[in-house]
């Protein structure tokens, strides 16, 4: 019930307001323009956010992140690409139907079912997360190490074409952790004698260079290898309104959508764009008219909108409980409670529980807010970004990298390691390894690290204090589960892919 | 080809890592070793990218297209400029070396209007600088050689 006093407080403030509203309009755009994601705004955005208090920054940031989510549909209905991964679905429908002269309409279904998903991922969030605190609470390091344990290895194996790139990417991730002091015995690691990497490498520009720069390079490459034009759809007045008897046969999508989606969220590293491909997969296959599907049905926009907008809130149910980020954003915001001094973990509940309510206040407002703008401007904001001029927004944003990297914490240190990670970045998604998995990965390794070694101190049996405690054991299995799933899934698309060969 | 080049750059940097762990020194009695986690996942590194050698089949190596030569220098290209870019900090301050980056970046994505590229060497700088140093209050970096900031303000 903490959620409703959250909620008068944050309508009570204007400027707080404003942000959410300021923050779903930016959030829209910068997720509906291709090419630009959430990630990258938020990650440029930062180091503004060290001057504002942390509710604003991070309720700012937040909004932002669930904005950005349901701004990749519209370039995904509009222009046949995805403004992010998560949209890439709902594009499988968005598009044809855009094609015949609904975009109006397929834009109102993705925003209308967006806000359903967002909604029940947030209302199943504060409903759940005090008590996944309040079990929190009672893990001791052997356990907390398995569940880390379990991250690592489903980011790894389970995001990405590969798994062994998805977990070479996460084991790199955790080495460039591990650069600077030892925080148990302070002896130095990989520092090769740098006094500025015995401090470590720092978050903000590790992100602000893997997701700005790094999209900036990505960007270079796209022009330069980019040819032809998007083709021009059709509209017309009837194809931009939306009846409730149109609407009423996409609501079973998208309340099943909100709760794959909400259940997804919760796992760390499976992301919005598996929980919309499995929400459009069930929906097909559940659909009265899956022949449609594909060609340009509304429940095929539905069905995905919500599923990849129920991420967004259980996601940080993780994030706040346990410390572990699910997704890119989780782990920026992850920085941003740490730079305003606050411990993320199952104490936060204990600490700092106004503020938590507060951000779910402010996520559900800014669902709302973009909702609303979503619903009566989408088209204005598809007009808009056609007329951004990429050849300016690029160069841009690679300055605004420097110098947000700098403005950090005025070390030039962490301008030069912006500027190798946004290469490494972009080498990375050249060569299909995994970049969210790297970066989750490297938040998180400080945590295990320190649990694992915990483990270890307090154990007699050495290393199988993990396999004696039941949750840990658990965890570690569910972990090697995940990933065998993936290998048995990986070997059967091989196969089938094997045999359509054969058969051809 | 392109697997195999891929499994030799994650084994040497598997191997640079686990040298880097091999030098932590050992621990003190009833600690733990700091070494501990680096050397697990630089060895963890290590397998995979045998398994990615192992993976790894031979296959003829098709020509790469004229224009992925092109994107390819065109990122090195832009790679060294940031690099010199943020070198120069350094040297010149903040409001030189951005005023010179800004048009050469925006002629590199395509711009080529010259009006547009000379108001760029003035704006630029001076809206970051507004921004992030005036408003936000960041202490800009110091120029060791020269310093147009400086210069201006007298």
């Amino acid at each position: 019930m903490e959620i409703f006093p959250a909620l008068l407080s944050v309508l009570t403030d204007p400027t707080l307001l404003f942000a959410i509203v300021l923050a779903a309009a930016v959030g829209m755009i910068v997720g509906a323009t291709p090419g630009l994601t959430a990630s990258a705004a938020i990650a440029m955005l930062l180091p503004i956010t060290f001057y504002m208090p942390p509710l604003f920054a991070l309720a700012f940031l937040y909004v932002i992140g669930k904005s950005g989510r349901y701004g990749g549909s519209i370039a995904a209905i509009l222009f046949n690409t995805p403004g992010t991964a998560a949209s890439a679905a709902t594009q499988i429908d968005g598009y044809p139907l855009a094609r015949s002269g609904k975009a109006g309409k397929a834009m109102k279904v993705a925003t209308i079912s967006s806000i359903i998903g967002d909604l029940m991922g947030d209302i199943l969030l504060v409903v759940g997360v005090g008590f996944i605190a309040a079990i929190a609470l009672k893990l001791g390091p052997p356990e907390t190490f398995a569940i880390y344990f379990a991250a690592f290895v489903v980011i790894g194996s389970v995001i990405g074409k590969s798994i062994v790139k998805g977990l070479a990417s996460a084991l790199l991730g955790i080495l460039i952790a591990m650069v600077g002091l030892d925080p148990i015995s302070s002896e130095e690691r990989y520092t090769f004698g740098s006094f500025d990497l015995s401090n470590g490498v720092g978050l903000v520009p590790l992100m602000i260079g893997v997701f700005v720069l790094g999209e900036v390079f990505a960007q270079m490459e796209e022009r330069r290898k980019a040819k032809g034009d998007i083709e021009e759809n059709e509209s017309s007045e009837s194809g931009n309104s939306l009846s409730w008897e149109e609407y009423k046969p996409c609501l079973p999508h998208a309340f099943r959508g909100g709760f794959i989606g909400a259940g997804i969220g919760v796992l760390p590293g499976l992301g919005s764009a598996i929980a919309a491909f499995i929400s459009y997969g069930e929906g097909k296959r559940r659909a009265k008219n899956p022949e449609k599907w594909g060609k340009g049905a509304l429940e095929g926009v539905a069905a995905p909108e919500a599923a990849n907008n129920a991420v967004s809130g259980p996601s940080m149910a993780p994030l706040l409980t346990l410390g572990i980020p699910g997704s890119t954003i989780g782990a920026i915001l992850l920085g941003v409670f740490l730079i305003h001094g606050i411990q993320v973990g199952p104490t936060l509940f204990l600490t700092d529980k106004e503020l938590v309510y507060q951000l779910f206040a402010c996520g559900m407002l800014g669902i709302i807010a973009y909702g609303v703008i979503g619903y009566f401007g989408a088209t204005q904001v598809a007009r808009l970004i056609l007329k951004i001029p990429t050849n300016v927004l690029y160069p841009m944003i690679f300055l605004t990298a420097f110098v947000a990297a700098y403005s950090a914490r005025g070390s030039m240190f962490d301008v030069t390691v912006m500027t190798v990670a946004g290469f490494g970045g972009w080498l990375m998604r050249k060569y299909d390894f995994n970049i969210a998995a790297c970066v989750i990965s490297f938040v998180l390794a400080k945590g295990a690290e320190e649990t694992f070694r915990q483990s270890l101190l307090m154990s007699e049996s050495g290393p199988l204090v993990f396999v004696e405690r039941p949750i840990a054991l658990a965890f570690l299995i569910l972990g090697l589960a995940a990933m065998a799933f993936r290998i048995r899934g990986i070997l059967k698309e091989r196969r089938i892919a094997q045999g359509g060969l054969g058969d051809a | 080809m392109r697997a195999y080049a891929e499994g030799l750059v994650l084994a040497g940097l598997a191997i640079v890592a686990l040298w880097g762990a091999w030098q932590v020194p050992a621990a003190s009695p009833g600690d733990t070793w700091a070494g501990i986690v680096p050397f697990a996942a630089a060895l963890a590194l290590l397998v995979l990218s045998i398994f990615l050698l192992l993976g790894a089949t031979p296959q003829p190596v098709d020509a790469p297209e004229e224009s992925d030569n092109a994107a390819t220098f065109g990122i090195v290209g832009l790679f060294l400029i940031a690099l010199l870019y943020q070198q120069s900090f350094r040297w010149f301050g903040y409001v030189l070396p951005t005023a010179i980056t800004a048009p050469v970046v925006l002629y590199l994505f395509g711009v080529r209007n010259w009006i547009g590229l000379t108001v760029s060497v003035v704006l630029c700088p001076l809206v970051f600088h507004v921004i992030f140093f005036e408003l936000l209050g960041v202490f800009p970096p110091y120029g060791e050689v020269f310093d147009l900031l400086d210069w201006i303000k007298g």
